[in-house]
């Protein structure tokens, strides 16, 4: 009895909640409604050449990356048989020649950077609490120009102009005299385009992370991966320009008679390889650094614990982002260089491995004694660790002008490159895909399958490039299409091959496991992982307009520093696509920012850019035609009204007193400061 | 899950940021910030290009280069008259800029149209003079190394002033047709950030192309 009369006056409390629960339940409902309708993404076929939600065009960026990744995986296979055996007739020289070439450019330029980016761009604006990135029309320009320039190089590819000569294209091998024909032109003018999306990315990542925090994200509460993601987008801005130029000298050279890198009228051949390699080295960086963000990420929720030293990480990150860019020489120990040159090379080259140490020392002690949970995002990262340090090892041996001297154009560099670039990006990006996979779809992949993926691809890698080393030591150089039985090169290229058809088989099996979590994987929830960041405090996949009431931050690990208590933000527009700026520093309230909705005009603009460079391989009037085209593209773009649902400043007053009915308490605001 | 996170979130304390205003100057905008990378992005290419007219003039005995045909004792240094009265046009027009710098913010619409029309007028003015300065360099593009670089400056050069001209031209039309709302005078404010950086840079650019073979 005693038990019923508890339960009557429950039910009777319990009811009083609920009344005002309902009220206060049905007004978000209405609020979450209006937003949807504010923030929708246009539908359609017409619909997805407007589209400017940050989440959708990121992941264009990644799926659009993810198959340039598989194209030019499949380009290595091709040559891993050619390769396998002495004097095979599987590819010719000139074939060979343009996939080598088409395998590490689209590695590069059209998968690893764009794919990093896609990534940032996606978690990014989510990780600090707002809706959008800070100018969203000009991120669909930048999806748009990588997309004709992958489209670009593969056409050209497909009809026999594919580029030939290698991913760096030196001159003069690449120059008029010794590529006729439109190849390296072809190749010059992709490097264009994927490096203005690049930059066009950079310059969003960072204006959104330095003026759209949630207030109380002051900037030593960034996530690591924020942090990782910033300093990238800073070293492109100051890395893309030299091989944007470059990759605008070269085709002049070939096609206006200019004479940059004509040592006949007073050019340089070496010039190329120092604008070319002073973007070069902080690319690996550029790819690097945001692998290092979902390391931390994975590395923080896996263990259970908060990060064993934030600043110390953070200095690293920035440390490496500034002596990336003191590196780019010893690329070229090989040519004529003033011998300080080589010592200043050396020991720059040597000195980054400090900080990439203070980071590898501070996972370790992060991971040391936390309460690891061995899932698969952490089995990458562990593999990451072993490899890269790999990678790292031979880094710090070709630092050394005399070794690099007897190795330089060998497969002992090839084996490196792939330790670093590999170990250092491909490893934790498959962690991230197994990581943030239940963010994106709502569905966990196969931990199962996940495990067969991670074997796989950790014994096929090593298998394909430990033997490598060997194999350079032993005087075989990159590039050559075939070689003699007597060089007794079989055996260990057979095994590089037979290692390569692993690799392929473990991202099969990833390919199967995400079609087949896509429809019945385990629902994930909002925080499958019980993670610290925030993009976990929203749904998955997350809304349109990413949180209805994004959350103030309290501390470094936002939903683990949440309580009740912890207010959360009201007063954005329903309306309109609106969102908080916040100051630089510490991220106080400022003003409310109106962002445009969607517009066909970031498309036309990089149709028009488009034509520009396409039509430019071919008569120079392509620059001038492209450029009235820009202009009224641009003319477009800045007349158009933002197309939202045309909220007035009545509406939002409105509103605001329908908020302050929810309101149960307000905070003072910090104003100015 | 999901409902008691939001009946709970009813309860919890609320930041209002409902009455903050919609707009702010300089580092307050977005918009300024990502005016900022642009022309961190263009102030490294510059400084490469600029690196590249050095590395490049290595190779020379004497830069610029004497002429390989007759008369090869003819002066090739850089004609100075018109390049000249560019830069001190382009200087000069700081400051109509910056008088339209300040109508904007203070939202006096009638200042902002005259000043924007007199910075056109400037902006057109210095597009047709640099038309002349090319010829100024004694050697064409195709010559050799020294005039594919000193091209290519001046025409990276061009390519700003005809963006930003470009860029005025629209903000005139604008603000005599359209409504001189806030989003547009924070526009123009940066606007004047491109423009005092479009002249800023050419100031070295003109010493180094100009007057250093003078020095040298």
């Amino acid at each position: 009895m005693a038990e019923t009369e508890g339960t009557m006056q429950e039910k009777i409390d319990r009811s009083a909640v609920d009344n005002d629960a309902s009220a206060v339940a049905l007004m978000e409902e209405r609020e979450r409604a209006e937003l949807e309708r504010t923030w929708a993404s246009p539908k359609g076929f017409f619909g997805w050449f407007t589209n400017t939600n940050h989440k959708d065009i990121a992941m264009r960026y990644i799926v659009t990356a993810f198959v340039f990744f598989l194209l030019a995986g499949i380009e290595a296979v091709l040559m891993r048989i050619q390769l396998a055996r002495p004097e095979n007739r599987f590819l010719g020289p000139d074939l060979y020649n343009q996939i080598f070439t088409m395998h590490g450019t689209t590695m590069m330029f059209l998968f690893a950077v764009p794919m990093m980016e896609g990534i940032g761009l996606y978690l990014v604006p989510l990780m600090i609490g707002t809706r959008n990135v800070a100018f969203p029309r000009m991120n669909a320009f930048g999806y748009y120009v990588y997309l004709i320039g992958g489209l670009l190089i593969y056409t050209a590819f497909l009809l026999n102009v594919g580029p030939d000569a290698g991913w760096f294209s030196y001159v003069p091998l690449s120059g008029p005299a010794y590529s006729p024909g439109k190849r390296v032109d072809i190749w010059g003018q992709m490097i264009t385009f994927t490096e203005i999306a690049a930059l066009v990315g950079a310059v969003e990542i960072i204006t959104t992370v330095f003026k759209q925090r949630v207030p109380g994200m002051s900037l030593n509460r960034i996530p690591l991966f924020v942090w990782a993601q910033v300093v990238t987008a800073f070293m492109v801005i100051f890395a893309m320009p030299s091989v944007m130029l470059a990759s605008q000298m070269l085709p002049a050279d070939r096609l206006i008679n200019t004479h940059f890198f004509n040592p006949a009228e007073g050019g340089d051949a070496l010039l190329y390889q120092h604008l070319f390699w002073f973007f070069g080295h902080p690319e690996v960086y550029i790819i690097f650094i945001p692998a290092l963000g979902f390391v931390s990420s994975i590395i923080v929720t896996f263990a259970r614990r908060q990060i064993f030293g934030y600043t110390a990480l953070v200095l690293s990150l920035i440390a490496t982002g500034f002596i990336g860019f003191g590196l780019w020489v010893h690329h070229m120990f090989a040519t004529p260089l003033p011998q300080l040159g080589q010592s200043f090379f050396t020991g720059a080259s040597m000195m980054i491995a400090i900080p990439s140490g203070v980071q590898i020392f501070c996972w370790i002690a992060t991971l040391w004694g936390g309460k690891l949970s061995l899932k698969t995002p952490l089995l990458f990262v562990l593999g990451f660790v072993a490899v890269f340090v790999l990678g790292g090892l031979t880094g710090v041996m070709v630092a050394s002008v005399p070794l690099d001297l007897q190795v330089h154009d060998t497969y002992f560099v090839v084996a490196h490159l792939h330790y670093v670039l590999i170990g250092g990006a491909v490893f934790p990006l498959f962690g991230a895909f197994y990581y943030w996979f239940p963010k994106w779809t709502g569905r966990l992949l196969s931990e199962r399958a996940g495990r067969w993926n991670f074997w796989l691809l950790f014994i096929g890698f090593n298998l394909t490039f430990f033997p490598m080393h060997q194999l350079g030591l032993k005087g075989m150089t990159r590039r050559i299409y075939t070689y003699l039985p007597e060089t007794g090169w079989g055996n260990l290229n057979l095994a590089a091959s037979i290692g390569a058809a692993i690799i392929g088989v473990s991202v099969i099996i990833f390919l199967i496991n995400v079609a087949w979590a896509r429809r019945r994987g385990l629902v994930a929830g909002d925080n499958p992982w019980r993670a610290d960041t925030l993009e976990w405090g929203t749904a998955s996949p997350p809304p349109s307009y990413n949180f209805a009431d994004p959350p103030i931050v309290a501390g470094r690990y936002a939903l683990w520093t949440m309580t009740a208590e912890t207010p959360v933000l009201k007063g954005l527009s329903t309306k309109r696509r609106e969102v908080l700026v916040t100051r630089v520093m510490d991220a106080e309230p400022d003003h409310l920012y109106e962002l445009p909705g969607p517009s066909i005009w970031p498309f036309l603009l990089a149709l028009a850019t488009g034509e520009t460079f396409i039509v430019g391989i071919f008569t120079p009037w392509g620059f001038p035609i492209g450029a009235v085209l820009s202009l009224l593209a641009l003319f477009g773009w800045f007349w158009s009204k933002p197309k939202s649902e045309g909220g007035t400043a009545a509406d939002s007053r409105q509103e605001q007193s329908l908020l302050s009915l929810g309101e149960a308490q307000g905070l003072p605001l910090k104003k100015g400061a | 899950m999901s409902s008691s996170m939001s009946s709970n979130m009813g309860s919890r304390p609320t930041l209002n940021v409902a009455h903050l205003p919609s707009h702010g100057f300089d580092t307050r905008a977005p918009i300024w910030w990502g005016n900022l990378l642009l022309l961190m992005i263009e102030t490294t290419m510059f400084g490469i290009l600029v690196a590249t007219y050095f590395y490049l003039s290595q190779n020379f005995n004497l830069w610029p280069p004497p002429r390989s045909e007759y008369p090869v004792g003819y002066n090739t240094n850089p004609m100075l008259l018109i390049p000249t009265i560019n830069l001190v046009l382009l200087i000069l027009s700081c400051a109509p800029m910056y008088w339209v710098d300040r109508s904007a913010r203070r939202a006096r619409k009638r200042a902002t149209q005259t000043g924007l029309l007199i910075c056109l007028v400037l902006g057109l003015a210095s597009i047709v003079l640099r038309w002349f300065e090319f010829p100024a360099m004694r050697f064409k593009w195709y010559e050799n190394a020294y005039g594919s670089s000193v091209w290519f400056l001046l025409g990276m050069h061009y390519l700003h002033l005809l963006t930003l001209t470009a860029e005025v031209v629209f903000l005139t039309i604008w603000v005599f047709f359209r409504p001189f709302d806030e989003k547009h005078r924070v526009d123009i404010t940066v606007l004047a950030v491109y423009w005092y950086w479009v002249a800023a840079i050419w100031i070295p650019l003109y010493a180094i192309l100009f007057f250093g073979p003078r020095i040298i």
